[in-house]
């Protein structure tokens, strides 16, 4: 029994190991054919465009290869990660992630590594593109206050993450220290109308999400693989919103796309849209008709597809929860008209109500309350303050920003004589959730909002934000109220 | 922190009060062990008893060493013992405040550290000594949870120079501020990124980046631990810097 295992394990052991070297030998050939030819001359010499995400800078146009000067600094700075939440980022160029950089295969780039003599700690740059010890960390280790130099041949093609390598590893990537370097061929990729770099990444802070204030690096979070946040382009909301990327009906993206980690692989998909190209892994492999791509932590991606009708992208990690409770989520505005051959909008709307189907809470009221400590009542200002950025977390998504909602789908907030003639200044919609049809200003609603687990101060600002901002008619709802209503139920 | 200090309580019983009356603004440190990060290094390294700074040196006792011994001034220093940034904060900072003279020395370099010493008989700390008495646990009752998350919240604060020297905690063995102000030189600060073993000289640089930091190390998850010595692999003997000042130390008469 034991020696017939030992043949079948030698048998495969066999087969598998003369496959590998099959397989290595086409692969050199092939590898052969990217790498750059080293005997080609470099003329001349640029210094490279910088770019924060997401935007990319334009590539060379020079028609022989050239040497690239790379002027990096390093900055370690407190900035906000998102609404009301700080944190001291480690940075490639003082943002996260760090600056976009663009050179050819077969350029050669001259990289200065300039740590600002305000920084705490030494720093060093790992660029996957580079072939050579540590990919350039050994030789770019830098104390505060001094430069270092080094020169690569860019060899091959594909998209690349940089990133530092100063020990602890870890905890400089999940401070903030990554970026991509894209390495296109001499001639250039094919042109598109549109060009964005978004990179995913985590933080791992000593408060949980949108715990307000500074908040510092939490590493046992960061061992059990646990963030707080995982962001696109470095902070909520970084590509989102008022920052979103803006392109027009009928023009063509490509994305360049990068995941600085540290710990987690990125599901990378965007909502409404096929990726007509993938080079998958960022290298030269091309997929096509591709609904969500893998982006390994320290790797990368680049996506193309055509917008072919208006509305908002959102880019996220369709590892779900990342992307609606975390933050993962940027996005694409297309502006221009309707196509309904390609897509209708809705047609027609009806009841459905299949049996036996309940509707499940989030949580219940009472058990928001229960868990929570004390909090001391807060003046109107303090209200209003925190309203603004409760709402942005929690309603902001279907009542928009405006408060005004979506006709026909998510009631407006604004004047709302709805709201108005509760006797419960919508205490209880919050702490119960509401279904059912209403009718508010005149039009009609037939939906459902599921309760929110929040704690009595909470409730009490977003309500007066809600009062106050939307032309309610002003007013100060206090925590004691809404612990009275709920003590009430 | 994970490093095990066994330390002889009895010898500083014994030895202490003698010893300090005749050197005040030091402190002695019994001997003892304590665990290196780096496992290459050996498992348990014995450190003799010795005496060392209660404080971080301050720009005041720097100026009375440049006032006595002009060479080491901001002007005449020579290059290769000092690069351009030597002192730069003392012709910056616009007046001369009491507080300024109580703050840290920075933009010192290793050279001048080294002659600051030596001019009052004493001699910069080994990297084991430093290592050993940073190790010493932040005395109770000064609201510190660890000393890691001291360190950790240092690096993120970025501010320790702005403080007084003797201002952020007091250890088990009287030290003041051996984490959270300054970083500090030690006399053989380049040691991890050397070796005895020239067949190895090109490795072990690396086995404080990437991979091979996490086999090599006594405690993965120090990270506070790794920086410093990281820090200490980026610099050379003639650099300044904002946050970098030293202490010194001497050793105890047989």
């Amino acid at each position: 029994m034991k020696t017939q295992h030992i043949k079948k394990t030698m048998m495969i052991l066999i087969v598998s190991v003369s496959s590998v070297l099959l397989w290595q030998s086409c692969t050199q050939q092939e590898q052969s054919r990217t790498y750059s030819d080293l005997t080609s001359e470099v003329t001349g010499e640029v210094i490279a465009e910088l770019t924060d995400a997401p935007f990319v800078p334009a590539r060379i146009t020079a028609k022989h290869n050239t040497k690239v000067i790379v002027h990096l600094e390093v900055i370690e700075q407190p900035m906000r990660l998102a609404d009301g939440v700080e944190y001291t980022f480690w940075t490639f160029g003082g943002k996260v992630p760090g600056k976009f950089i663009r050179v050819r295969q077969g350029d050669q780039v001259e990289f200065h590594l300039h740590n600002h003599p305000d920084n705490m700690l030494p720093h060093n740059i790992d660029l996957h593109a580079v072939t050579g010890p540590g990919g350039g960390a050994e030789a770019s280790l830098v104390a505060p206050g001094k430069s270092a130099q080094f020169s690569f041949r860019a060899l091959n093609q594909g998209l690349y993450v940089y990133h530092c390598a100063t020990a602890p590893v870890g905890m400089h990537i999940a401070n903030g220290m990554y970026g991509l370097i894209l390495v296109e061929p001499l001639e250039g990729l094919p042109a598109v109308d549109h060009e964005f770099y978004v990179m995913q990444s985590e933080f791992y802070t000593s408060g949980g999400f949108g715990q307000k204030g500074h908040q510092e690096f939490d590493m046992q979070k960061a061992l059990d693989e646990r963030p707080d946040y995982v962001v696109m382009n470095g902070a909520v909301g970084a590509s989102a919103g008022e920052n979103a990327m803006k392109v027009k009906v009928g023009e063509s993206v490509r994305l360049y796309l990068g995941n600085g980690g540290p710990n987690l692989v990125s599901s990378f998909h965007v909502i409404g849209e096929i990726f007509d190209k993938v080079y998958v892994e960022g290298g030269t492999l091309i997929n096509r008709d591709v609904q969500t791509t893998l982006i390994p932590a320290g790797g990368s991606a680049i996506a193309e597809f055509t917008c072919e009708v208006p509305g908002t992208l959102h880019l996220v990690d369709h590892s779900i929860f990342r992307a609606f409770n975390k933050g993962a989520l940027a996005q694409i505005k297309v502006v221009g008209d309707e196509n309904h051959q390609v897509f209708t909008g809705k047609e027609k709307e009806e009841v459905y109500l299949p049996e036996g189907s309940a509707i499940q809470r989030i949580s219940s009221g009472k058990q928001a309350a229960a868990s929570s400590e004390p909090i001391p009542e807060k003046s109107l200002n303090e209200r209003l303050e925190a309203g603004a950025i409760l709402y942005k977390q929690n309603c902001m998504a279907c009542h928009m920003d405006h408060g005004g909602g979506i006709p026909g789908t998510f009631p407006t907030l604004v004047n709302s004589d709805f709201l108005k003639a509760r006797a419960d200044k919508g205490i209880g919609i919050i702490l119960e959730g509401l279904q059912g049809e209403i009718t508010v200003n005149g039009s009609n609603y037939n939906n459902i909002m599921p309760a929110v687990a929040l704690n009595d101060d909470q409730v009490a600002s977003i309500l007066t934000y809600v009062f106050n901002r939307f032309e309610n008619g002003g007013g100060h709802i206090k925590a004691a109220e809404v612990a009275e209503w709920r003590n009430k139920k | 922190m994970k490093r095990i200090v066994t330390s002889a309580i009895f010898f500083l019983l014994l030895g202490c009060c003698d010893l300090q009356a005749q050197h005040p603004g030091m402190k002695t440190i019994p001997a003892g062990t304590y665990k290196p990060l780096m496992k290459t290094v050996a498992d348990e390294i014995t450190v003799g008893s010795f005496l060392l700074d209660e404080k971080p040196v301050t720009n005041a006792q720097f100026k009375a060493f440049t006032d006595a011994r002009a060479e080491w001034s901001p002007t005449r220093v020579k290059a290769l013992f000092a690069d351009n940034q030597y002192l730069q904060h003392w012709d910056s900072s616009g007046a001369w405040t009491d507080e300024i003279d109580l703050m840290p020395v920075v933009y010192v370099s290793w050279f001048a550290a080294k002659a600051y010493c030596s001019w009052l008989g004493k001699r910069l700390p080994t990297l084991d000594e430093w290592e050993y008495a940073a190790a010493g646990k932040p005395e109770p009752g000064q609201n510190i949870s660890s000393t890691e998350t001291l360190i950790l919240n240092w690096y993120s604060r970025m501010s320790g120079e702005n403080h007084l020297s003797g201002s952020i905690y007091r250890n088990e063995y009287g030290l003041w501020d051996m984490h959270g102000l300054v970083w500090e030189w030690v006399y053989d600060f380049n040691r991890v990124v050397s070796n005895d073993d020239s067949r190895n000289s090109e490795e072990i640089p690396s086995g404080l980046f990437c991979g091979s930091a996490s086999l090599n190390s006594a405690g993965a998850s120090d990270y506070a631990s790794f920086i410093r010595y990281a820090f200490r692999g980026s610099i050379t003997g003639n650099y300044t810097m904002r946050r970098l000042g030293f202490r010194c130390a001497q050793s105890v008469q047989q």
